[in-house]
Protein backbone atom coordinates (compact mmCIF):
# COMPACT_ATOMS: atom_id res chain seq x y z
CA UNK A 1 0.00 0.00 0.00
CA UNK A 2 2.07 3.43 -1.12
CA UNK A 3 -1.23 5.38 -1.00
CA UNK A 4 -3.46 5.26 2.12
CA UNK A 5 -6.89 4.86 0.87
CA UNK A 6 -9.04 8.09 1.35
CA UNK A 7 -11.75 5.89 3.49
CA UNK A 8 -8.96 5.17 5.84
CA UNK A 9 -8.02 8.20 6.22
CA UNK A 10 -10.54 9.87 9.34
CA UNK A 11 -10.05 6.28 10.96
CA UNK A 12 -6.32 6.56 10.75
CA UNK A 13 -6.37 9.82 12.27
CA UNK A 14 -8.85 8.64 14.76
CA UNK A 15 -6.65 6.02 15.71
CA UNK A 16 -3.14 8.08 15.82
CA UNK A 17 -5.01 11.45 18.11
CA UNK A 18 -5.74 8.18 20.78
CA UNK A 19 -1.50 7.38 20.74
CA UNK A 20 -0.46 10.90 20.56
CA UNK A 21 -3.43 11.83 23.11
CA UNK A 22 -1.95 9.22 25.16
CA UNK A 23 1.21 10.20 25.34
CA UNK A 24 0.86 14.09 24.97
CA UNK A 25 -1.29 13.88 28.61
CA UNK A 26 1.08 11.10 30.16
CA UNK A 27 4.33 12.73 28.94
CA UNK A 28 2.84 16.18 30.60
CA UNK A 29 1.27 14.47 34.04
CA UNK A 30 5.09 13.02 34.60
CA UNK A 31 6.67 16.44 33.99
CA UNK A 32 5.00 17.24 36.47
CA UNK A 33 7.58 15.38 39.02
CA UNK A 34 10.68 17.67 38.07
CA UNK A 35 12.14 18.52 40.89
CA UNK A 36 10.14 16.14 42.99
CA UNK A 37 10.70 12.53 42.29
CA UNK A 38 12.26 10.09 44.72
CA UNK A 39 15.70 10.83 44.42
CA UNK A 40 17.63 13.03 41.99
CA UNK A 41 18.93 10.17 39.59
CA UNK A 42 15.39 9.27 39.50
CA UNK A 43 13.93 13.22 39.12
CA UNK A 44 16.39 13.46 35.54
CA UNK A 45 15.57 9.74 34.67
CA UNK A 46 11.54 10.54 34.73
CA UNK A 47 11.77 13.57 33.22
CA UNK A 48 14.00 12.72 30.42
CA UNK A 49 11.38 10.05 29.90
CA UNK A 50 8.33 12.51 29.88
CA UNK A 51 10.10 14.32 27.31
CA UNK A 52 10.27 11.06 25.36
CA UNK A 53 6.27 11.17 25.41
CA UNK A 54 6.12 14.40 24.54
CA UNK A 55 8.61 14.03 21.02
CA UNK A 56 6.32 10.66 20.72
CA UNK A 57 3.49 12.95 20.77
CA UNK A 58 4.97 15.83 18.16
CA UNK A 59 5.99 12.75 16.13
CA UNK A 60 2.59 11.50 15.96
CA UNK A 61 0.77 14.86 15.80
CA UNK A 62 2.82 15.76 12.89
CA UNK A 63 2.26 12.41 10.91
CA UNK A 64 -2.00 12.97 11.65
CA UNK A 65 -0.89 16.87 9.91
CA UNK A 66 0.66 15.22 7.02
CA UNK A 67 -2.75 13.56 6.63
CA UNK A 68 -5.05 16.38 7.08
CA UNK A 69 -3.09 19.22 6.53
CA UNK A 70 -3.51 20.94 10.08
CA UNK A 71 -1.19 22.22 12.20
CA UNK A 72 0.77 20.28 15.01
CA UNK A 73 0.17 22.98 17.71
CA UNK A 74 -3.26 23.68 16.63
CA UNK A 75 -3.57 19.82 17.40
CA UNK A 76 -1.78 19.32 20.56
CA UNK A 77 -2.81 22.82 22.14
CA UNK A 78 -6.12 23.94 20.50
CA UNK A 79 -8.98 21.31 20.99
CA UNK A 80 -12.19 21.26 23.02
CA UNK A 81 -11.79 18.77 25.59
CA UNK A 82 -14.03 16.38 23.77
CA UNK A 83 -11.73 16.70 20.76
CA UNK A 84 -8.67 14.94 22.47
CA UNK A 85 -8.95 10.79 22.53
CA UNK A 86 -6.79 9.80 25.42
CA UNK A 87 -7.93 6.94 27.51
CA UNK A 88 -8.65 8.12 31.34
CA UNK A 89 -6.02 6.44 32.64
CA UNK A 90 -3.60 8.92 31.54
CA UNK A 91 -5.94 11.34 33.12
CA UNK A 92 -5.52 11.07 36.42
CA UNK A 93 -3.75 12.65 39.18
CA UNK A 94 -1.29 10.47 40.97
CA UNK A 95 -1.27 13.61 43.34
CA UNK A 96 2.41 12.67 44.07
CA UNK A 97 2.09 9.56 45.09
CA UNK A 98 5.10 7.98 43.72
CA UNK A 99 3.63 4.23 43.26
CA UNK A 100 0.53 5.50 41.46
CA UNK A 101 2.86 7.35 39.11
CA UNK A 102 5.16 4.54 38.47
CA UNK A 103 2.09 1.68 38.08
CA UNK A 104 0.27 4.39 35.59
CA UNK A 105 4.03 5.14 33.39
CA UNK A 106 4.02 0.85 33.85
CA UNK A 107 0.51 0.15 32.84
CA UNK A 108 0.34 2.56 29.88
CA UNK A 109 4.26 1.49 28.43
CA UNK A 110 2.92 -2.17 28.53
CA UNK A 111 -0.06 -1.43 26.03
CA UNK A 112 2.45 1.01 23.87
CA UNK A 113 4.45 -1.69 22.80
CA UNK A 114 1.93 -3.42 21.54
CA UNK A 115 0.41 -0.88 19.71
CA UNK A 116 3.59 0.41 18.72
CA UNK A 117 4.45 -3.08 17.66
CA UNK A 118 1.00 -3.11 15.74
CA UNK A 119 1.48 0.24 13.78
CA UNK A 120 5.47 -0.85 12.84
CA UNK A 121 3.74 -4.25 11.13
CA UNK A 122 1.22 -1.71 9.35
CA UNK A 123 0.87 -2.26 5.11
CA UNK A 124 0.99 1.64 5.02
CA UNK A 125 4.87 2.05 4.72
CA UNK A 126 5.47 5.60 6.56
CA UNK A 127 3.33 4.94 9.04
CA UNK A 128 5.01 1.02 9.91
CA UNK A 129 8.62 3.06 9.54
CA UNK A 130 7.65 6.23 12.24
CA UNK A 131 6.47 3.13 14.52
CA UNK A 132 9.85 1.39 14.31
CA UNK A 133 11.81 4.33 15.46
CA UNK A 134 9.17 5.20 18.79
CA UNK A 135 9.27 1.12 20.10
CA UNK A 136 12.82 1.53 20.09
CA UNK A 137 12.51 4.61 22.28
CA UNK A 138 9.47 2.89 23.86
CA UNK A 139 11.64 -0.46 24.53
CA UNK A 140 13.92 2.11 27.31
CA UNK A 141 10.49 3.61 28.84
CA UNK A 142 9.09 0.31 29.78
CA UNK A 143 12.26 -1.24 31.10
CA UNK A 144 12.30 2.08 33.59
CA UNK A 145 8.74 1.19 34.82
CA UNK A 146 9.38 -2.81 34.84
CA UNK A 147 12.48 -1.90 36.75
CA UNK A 148 11.06 0.20 39.27
CA UNK A 149 7.85 -1.78 39.90
CA UNK A 150 9.69 -5.26 40.58
CA UNK A 151 12.36 -2.91 42.84
CA UNK A 152 9.25 -1.24 44.77
CA UNK A 153 7.54 -4.46 45.29
CA UNK A 154 10.59 -6.51 46.45
CA UNK A 155 11.59 -3.55 48.69
CA UNK A 156 11.30 -3.60 52.59
CA UNK A 157 9.08 -1.25 54.58
CA UNK A 158 5.86 0.22 53.40
CA UNK A 159 6.72 0.03 49.53
CA UNK A 160 5.17 -3.13 48.23
CA UNK A 161 1.75 -2.07 49.83
CA UNK A 162 1.97 1.17 48.08
CA UNK A 163 2.70 -0.29 44.72
CA UNK A 164 0.20 -2.65 45.37
CA UNK A 165 -2.38 -0.06 46.49
CA UNK A 166 -1.45 1.50 43.15
CA UNK A 167 -2.10 -1.56 41.43
CA UNK A 168 -5.05 -2.05 42.91
CA UNK A 169 -6.81 1.60 42.12
CA UNK A 170 -5.36 2.12 38.61
CA UNK A 171 -6.52 -2.35 36.80
CA UNK A 172 -9.84 -1.38 36.67
CA UNK A 173 -8.85 1.91 34.59
CA UNK A 174 -6.15 0.48 32.90
CA UNK A 175 -8.69 -1.65 30.45
CA UNK A 176 -10.12 1.84 29.25
CA UNK A 177 -6.87 1.73 27.11
CA UNK A 178 -8.49 -0.92 25.12
CA UNK A 179 -11.25 1.09 23.74
CA UNK A 180 -11.45 0.96 19.98
CA UNK A 181 -11.21 4.53 18.50
CA UNK A 182 -13.99 5.00 15.45
CA UNK A 183 -13.64 3.03 12.31
CA UNK A 184 -10.80 0.79 14.05
CA UNK A 185 -12.16 -2.30 12.13
CA UNK A 186 -11.69 -0.66 8.77
CA UNK A 187 -7.96 0.09 9.70
CA UNK A 188 -7.63 -3.53 11.15
CA UNK A 189 -9.16 -5.67 7.76
CA UNK A 190 -7.05 -3.56 5.29
CA UNK A 191 -4.10 -4.43 7.48
CA UNK A 192 -3.08 -0.69 8.60
CA UNK A 193 -3.45 -1.81 11.77
CA UNK A 194 -2.89 -5.24 12.34
CA UNK A 195 -4.42 -8.02 14.27
CA UNK A 196 -2.30 -9.42 17.18
CA UNK A 197 -2.25 -13.21 17.67
CA UNK A 198 -3.34 -13.89 20.37
CA UNK A 199 -4.68 -10.94 21.13
CA UNK A 200 -3.50 -7.37 22.03
CA UNK A 201 -5.41 -7.97 25.28
CA UNK A 202 -4.14 -11.31 25.94
CA UNK A 203 -0.69 -10.48 25.25
CA UNK A 204 -0.88 -7.29 27.62
CA UNK A 205 -2.54 -9.06 30.32
CA UNK A 206 0.34 -11.57 30.19
CA UNK A 207 2.98 -9.25 30.14
CA UNK A 208 1.44 -7.13 32.96
CA UNK A 209 0.81 -9.90 35.02
CA UNK A 210 4.93 -11.11 34.52
CA UNK A 211 6.40 -8.52 35.75
CA UNK A 212 3.79 -7.80 38.59
CA UNK A 213 4.62 -11.66 39.76
CA UNK A 214 8.49 -10.77 39.71
CA UNK A 215 7.48 -7.80 41.76
CA UNK A 216 5.95 -10.36 44.27
CA UNK A 217 2.75 -8.27 43.85
CA UNK A 218 -0.78 -9.38 42.22
CA UNK A 219 -3.24 -7.51 39.53
CA UNK A 220 -6.93 -7.99 39.29
CA UNK A 221 -7.25 -7.59 35.51
CA UNK A 222 -11.10 -8.11 33.69
CA UNK A 223 -11.08 -8.57 30.08
CA UNK A 224 -12.21 -4.89 28.71
CA UNK A 225 -16.17 -4.25 29.25
CA UNK A 226 -18.22 -3.84 26.27
CA UNK A 227 -19.34 -0.66 27.21
CA UNK A 228 -16.10 1.99 27.96
CA UNK A 229 -15.93 4.71 29.41
CA UNK A 230 -15.58 6.69 26.49
CA UNK A 231 -12.28 8.20 26.49
CA UNK A 232 -11.51 7.38 22.69
CA UNK A 233 -14.48 9.23 21.49
CA UNK A 234 -14.21 12.64 23.57
CA UNK A 235 -16.06 11.73 26.85
CA UNK A 236 -13.25 13.41 29.58
CA UNK A 237 -12.85 13.10 33.38
CA UNK A 238 -13.96 15.72 35.40
CA UNK A 239 -10.29 15.87 36.42
CA UNK A 240 -9.58 17.11 32.48
CA UNK A 241 -10.58 20.36 32.13
CA UNK A 242 -8.14 21.45 34.82
CA UNK A 243 -5.50 19.68 33.51
CA UNK A 244 -6.07 21.22 30.02
CA UNK A 245 -6.80 24.61 31.05
CA UNK A 246 -2.96 24.14 32.37
CA UNK A 247 -1.63 22.50 29.81
CA UNK A 248 -2.38 25.31 27.14
CA UNK A 249 -2.06 28.07 29.69
CA UNK A 250 0.64 29.55 27.41
CA UNK A 251 -0.90 28.72 23.94
CA UNK A 252 -3.85 30.57 24.82
CA UNK A 253 -1.79 33.69 25.10
CA UNK A 254 -0.96 34.04 21.83
CA UNK A 255 -2.49 31.19 19.96
CA UNK A 256 -0.80 32.09 16.55
CA UNK A 257 2.61 32.92 17.98
CA UNK A 258 5.71 31.28 16.29
CA UNK A 259 8.13 29.60 18.56
CA UNK B 1 -2.78 29.91 37.71
CA UNK B 2 1.25 29.96 37.88
CA UNK B 3 2.33 26.61 39.06
CA UNK B 4 0.33 23.68 38.71
CA UNK B 5 -2.34 23.34 41.43
CA UNK B 6 -1.19 19.93 42.14
CA UNK B 7 2.02 21.53 43.47
CA UNK B 8 0.50 24.53 45.01
CA UNK B 9 -1.29 21.89 46.58
CA UNK B 10 1.55 19.87 47.50
CA UNK B 11 3.44 23.18 49.08
CA UNK B 12 0.52 22.95 51.92
CA UNK B 13 2.22 19.62 52.61
CA UNK B 14 3.90 19.54 56.09
CA UNK B 15 7.45 18.51 55.62
CA UNK B 16 10.27 16.94 57.72
CA UNK B 17 12.03 20.21 58.47
CA UNK B 18 15.18 17.69 57.08
CA UNK B 19 15.54 15.38 54.35
CA UNK B 20 15.98 12.13 54.95
CA UNK B 21 19.20 10.49 54.72
CA UNK B 22 19.54 7.48 52.28
CA UNK B 23 18.82 4.35 54.05
CA UNK B 24 22.39 3.09 54.99
CA UNK B 25 23.87 0.45 51.76
CA UNK B 26 20.76 2.16 49.72
CA UNK B 27 22.51 3.23 47.18
CA UNK B 28 26.18 3.12 45.85
CA UNK B 29 28.21 5.76 43.66
CA UNK B 30 29.03 4.38 40.30
CA UNK B 31 31.46 6.32 37.22
CA UNK B 32 30.10 7.00 34.48
CA UNK B 33 31.67 6.68 30.83
CA UNK B 34 30.66 7.42 27.22
CA UNK B 35 31.73 6.92 24.44
CA UNK B 36 30.98 9.01 21.01
CA UNK B 37 31.62 7.18 18.52
CA UNK B 38 32.76 3.39 17.84
CA UNK B 39 36.45 2.80 18.20
CA UNK B 40 37.14 5.91 20.28
CA UNK B 41 37.53 6.43 24.09
CA UNK B 42 35.22 6.14 26.59
CA UNK B 43 35.43 9.42 28.51
CA UNK B 44 34.70 9.98 32.02
CA UNK B 45 31.50 11.73 32.12
CA UNK B 46 30.73 12.39 35.74
CA UNK B 47 28.86 9.40 38.26
CA UNK B 48 25.37 8.43 39.16
CA UNK B 49 24.10 7.07 42.75
CA UNK B 50 21.96 4.05 42.21
CA UNK B 51 20.58 0.95 43.70
CA UNK B 52 22.31 -1.48 41.48
CA UNK B 53 24.37 -1.94 38.38
CA UNK B 54 21.03 -1.88 36.00
CA UNK B 55 19.72 0.57 37.49
CA UNK B 56 23.04 2.75 37.56
CA UNK B 57 23.08 1.98 33.74
CA UNK B 58 19.67 3.49 33.36
CA UNK B 59 20.30 6.79 35.62
CA UNK B 60 23.82 7.09 33.06
CA UNK B 61 21.96 6.86 30.12
CA UNK B 62 19.20 9.17 30.54
CA UNK B 63 21.90 11.59 32.50
CA UNK B 64 24.95 11.42 30.50
CA UNK B 65 23.99 9.32 26.93
CA UNK B 66 21.09 12.36 26.20
CA UNK B 67 22.87 15.65 26.09
CA UNK B 68 25.25 14.64 23.48
CA UNK B 69 24.81 12.14 20.45
CA UNK B 70 27.32 8.59 21.91
CA UNK B 71 27.20 4.96 21.19
CA UNK B 72 27.99 3.82 24.54
CA UNK B 73 27.56 4.00 27.90
CA UNK B 74 29.96 2.58 30.72
CA UNK B 75 29.12 1.98 34.23
CA UNK B 76 31.38 0.79 37.25
CA UNK B 77 30.82 0.82 40.61
CA UNK B 78 33.04 3.31 42.54
CA UNK B 79 34.48 0.77 44.64
CA UNK B 80 35.39 -1.72 42.03
CA UNK B 81 38.10 0.89 41.08
CA UNK B 82 41.85 0.42 42.45
CA UNK B 83 43.31 3.64 43.16
CA UNK B 84 46.82 5.11 44.21
CA UNK B 85 46.23 7.31 47.16
CA UNK B 86 47.33 10.95 46.85
CA UNK B 87 49.06 11.38 49.63
CA UNK B 88 50.94 7.80 50.10
CA UNK B 89 51.70 6.67 46.98
CA UNK B 90 54.51 7.82 44.71
CA UNK B 91 52.60 7.71 40.67
CA UNK B 92 55.57 10.06 39.29
CA UNK B 93 59.06 9.78 39.40
CA UNK B 94 60.91 12.52 41.98
CA UNK B 95 64.13 12.12 40.48
CA UNK B 96 64.93 14.14 37.16
CA UNK B 97 63.54 12.18 34.46
CA UNK B 98 62.23 14.81 31.92
CA UNK B 99 63.78 13.14 29.30
CA UNK B 100 60.74 10.63 29.01
CA UNK B 101 58.08 13.52 28.46
CA UNK B 102 56.87 12.82 25.52
CA UNK B 103 57.24 16.41 24.47
CA UNK B 104 60.44 18.27 22.61
CA UNK B 105 60.19 16.76 19.27
CA UNK B 106 59.65 19.84 17.33
CA UNK B 107 59.25 18.78 13.67
CA UNK B 108 56.32 20.55 12.84
CA UNK B 109 58.68 23.32 11.93
CA UNK B 110 60.94 21.34 9.97
CA UNK B 111 57.97 19.17 8.09
CA UNK B 112 56.62 22.71 7.14
CA UNK B 113 59.59 23.90 5.32
CA UNK B 114 60.38 20.66 3.76
CA UNK B 115 56.40 20.31 2.22
CA UNK B 116 57.07 23.78 1.17
CA UNK B 117 59.97 23.51 -0.33
CA UNK B 118 60.02 24.07 -4.32
CA UNK B 119 62.57 21.61 -5.06
CA UNK B 120 60.84 18.44 -3.10
CA UNK B 121 57.14 19.78 -5.04
CA UNK B 122 58.98 19.37 -8.37
CA UNK B 123 60.66 16.39 -7.50
CA UNK B 124 57.39 14.63 -6.38
CA UNK B 125 55.36 15.97 -9.63
CA UNK B 126 58.76 14.32 -11.83
CA UNK B 127 58.22 11.36 -9.52
CA UNK B 128 54.38 10.86 -10.31
CA UNK B 129 54.86 11.27 -14.44
CA UNK B 130 57.48 8.44 -14.30
CA UNK B 131 55.50 6.08 -12.54
CA UNK B 132 52.25 6.58 -13.19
Amino acid sequence: MTELPAELRPPLVELLLSAADDKFILGHRNADWTGLAPILEEDIAFSSLAQDDLAHAAALYDFICGLTGDNANRLAYGRRPAEYRCAALVELADEFDWAVAIARQFLCDHFEMLRLGRLARSAYPPLAELARRMLAEERLSLGHADQWVIRLGRAADDAPARMQAALDRLAPLAVELFEPTAGMDALESAGVYPHDAPSMYDLWEASVRNIVQEAGLRIDLRPPPPDFRGGRSGKRSPLFADLLAELTEVYRVEPEAAW
Amino acid sequence: MGLSRIRQAGGERQYEPELPAAAAGDLKPYEVFVQLERGKPHVHAGSVDAADDEMALLFAREHYGRDQSCVQVWVVPRAAIVRTDYDKDLVFRLSDQSYRFAKGYNVGEKWRKFMSDREYTEYRRGDIKEHF
